[in-house]
């Protein structure tokens, strides 16, 4: 499964370098979106120090691994993004009859390889700041950067798929998703614990935001000693559970758009 | 010039259409308010002994302006219709219509931007007047800035649209031209204060900013609004931002004129 899943990544990355041209424009344009991202908290940061006692690499980092979970998940998962075309196109009819999960067929279907473009940049961001933060390094710790980075790509592909099984209902996409993706990424740039009471509770225990990089990294930066914040962030598995029954609840209802 | 009033008026009443869009819109605008807010909030909390660029009071209220006229001020909203046009050939029943083809887009490309602008902005800028300290939007410092505020909102949908024009025609000239209109929406975003208000910036890029016309499109409306420009400079600013619209559109202009005398019709 993972062979074929890698086949068709590398039949769309072959389509979408054929315009060698229009690749490389495109891509230096999302190294100026990107920089932007990275360019307001360097801005802020050159005005204040610290933010409830965070410093900017103590910043930078929490903002890499979510850029990077993002990056990733827009990069390799795109077919699940836009899923409401599947639909509306039709395609979706096409999967219902071959011999593979609905969900991978998805998977398969698009990759948006100018992303990498991303994915590469927050992995600098990530090296940058970590080479500027002293940290005692030990087992521990690289243990819980890994599992950081995963969790960080498992929630947004968990936040996709749930996202997606709206459409089976509404036939389309709702616009207010971004809310949860694009609102959701950019407030977990920052350690969740500088926002109030109530939107810490809704991006921990509703939609854990603050298990993939604010709770571990308390760990990692030797904020708090408690080793359970250590594996704080595979709590995300359990927010995996709703997301992909809910697609199977979906999926069970749909009715084809007819096209 | 009533043919592209009533042109204008079509727009508007299409656009009336799409107030799901809208409502999508306003929610999302309202979290983001909300989040930018919270952000600034910890930073001036945390750092109570920094003088900061723009007091707190200024900030909520740039932020809440920026949220409402989000619309309105976008660097670039693509116009499918417009650069299908360019792209299947259309374009060529344009040229024998009796309007000037580039005005008849920006007037088309400005109803756009007002509906969308109107339907969101009334319902923002409601919560926000009606929000506790210190989320309030605050009521504008005097009457005289408001007016100011008003004529830049207006100036700053004219010049943003001019922008934009020349982006749309642009696409004559380019094959996919996907990777140049969104270089120039992170450019334009970042020199209208529209990532970090212009106060934030470093110095170098300031003073960058400052002789761009970009801030003439969030940086100044918002900002005069508030006081945190006064209204001496604010007077001033609006010929400034009068002289640039000017500019851009006759850049515009040259620009689509040349672009259609390439034009090859092919016949069929």
């Amino acid at each position: 499964m993972v062979k074929l899943f890698i086949q068709s990544i590398k039949l769309s990355i072959k389509s979408q370098i054929e315009y060698k041209g229009s690749f490389i424009l495109n891509g230096i344009s999302q190294l100026f979106i990107f920089f932007t991202y990275y360019f307001m908290i360097v801005a802020l940061f050159s005005k204040f120090n610290n933010i409830k006692g965070f410093t900017v690499y103590e910043v930078l980092l929490c903002f890499s691994i979510i850029q990077f979970g993002y990056s990733i998940t827009e990069t390799f998962f795109r077919g699940i993004d836009k899923f409401e075309d599947l639909i509306i196109d039709g395609s979706l009819d096409r999967f219902l009859v071959r011999p593979r999960g609905i969900l991978f067929q998805t998977l398969c279907s698009d990759v948006d390889f100018i992303k990498i473009f991303r994915v590469i940049q927050s992995v600098i961001v990530l090296i940058i700041s970590l080479i500027n933060l002293d940290i005692v390094w030990n087992i521990n710790k690289v243990i819980v950067l890994i599992l950081c980075l995963i969790s960080s790509i498992l929630i947004f592909f968990g936040l996709f798929v749930l996202t997606s099984s709206y459409c089976f209902i509404t036939l389309q996409g709702l616009e207010v998703k971004n809310v949860f993706t694009d609102g959701g990424k950019y407030m977990a740039q920052y350690p969740i614990g500088i926002y109030r009471k109530g939107i810490v509770f809704i991006f921990t225990f509703i939609i854990p935001y603050a298990f993939i990089n604010y709770y571990p990294l308390l760990y990692f930066l030797d904020k708090t000693n408690n080793t359970l914040y250590m594996f704080s962030p595979l709590l995300v598995l359990i927010f995996l559970v709703p997301c992909l029954w809910s697609f199977k609840i979906g999926l069970k209802h749909y009715n084809s758009a007819g096209s | 010039m009533k043919s592209y009033l009533n042109f204008f008026k079509l727009r508007i009443i299409t656009n009336l259409q799409y107030r799901a869009a809208a409502l999508a819109g306003i929610s999302t605008q309202l979290f983001f308010g909300f989040v930018y807010i919270m952000v600034y909030l910890a930073l001036y909390e945390s750092n109570k002994g920094v003088t900061p660029p723009m007091n707190l009071s200024s900030i909520v209220t740039y932020l809440w302006l920026q949220q409402a006229f989000f619309a309105l001020t976008f660097p670039y909203t693509k116009d499918q219709e417009l650069l299908n046009m360019i792209k299947n050939g259309n374009l060529a029943y344009e040229l024998i219509r009796p309007q000037n083809f580039y005005f008849k887009f920006y007037i088309k490309l400005i109803a756009n931007r007002m509906v969308a602008a109107f339907l969101r902005s009334i319902p923002i800028l409601l919560i926000g007047f009606l929000l506790p300290e210190p989320y309030k939007l605050s009521m504008p410092s005097n009457i005289t800035s408001l007016i100011i505020f008003i004529i830049a909102l207006l100036f700053a949908c004219l010049l943003v649209t001019a922008l934009s024009m020349i982006m749309h025609l642009l696409t004559m000239y380019f094959l996919d031209a996907r990777g140049v209109s969104s270089a120039y929406n992170v450019i334009a975003d970042l020199f209208m204060g529209g990532i970090v208000p212009l106060p934030f910036f470093p110095k170098f890029l300031q003073n960058i900013a400052y002789k761009l016309p970009f801030r003439y499109i969030s940086d100044f409306p918002y900002r005069v609004y508030s006081g945190d420009i006064t209204i001496i400079v604010g007077k001033n600013m609006l010929i400034g931002s009068f002289i640039w619209i000017i500019i851009i559109i006759v850049i515009g202009l040259i620009i689509s004129k040349h672009a259609l005398k390439k034009a090859v019709i092919q016949g069929g």
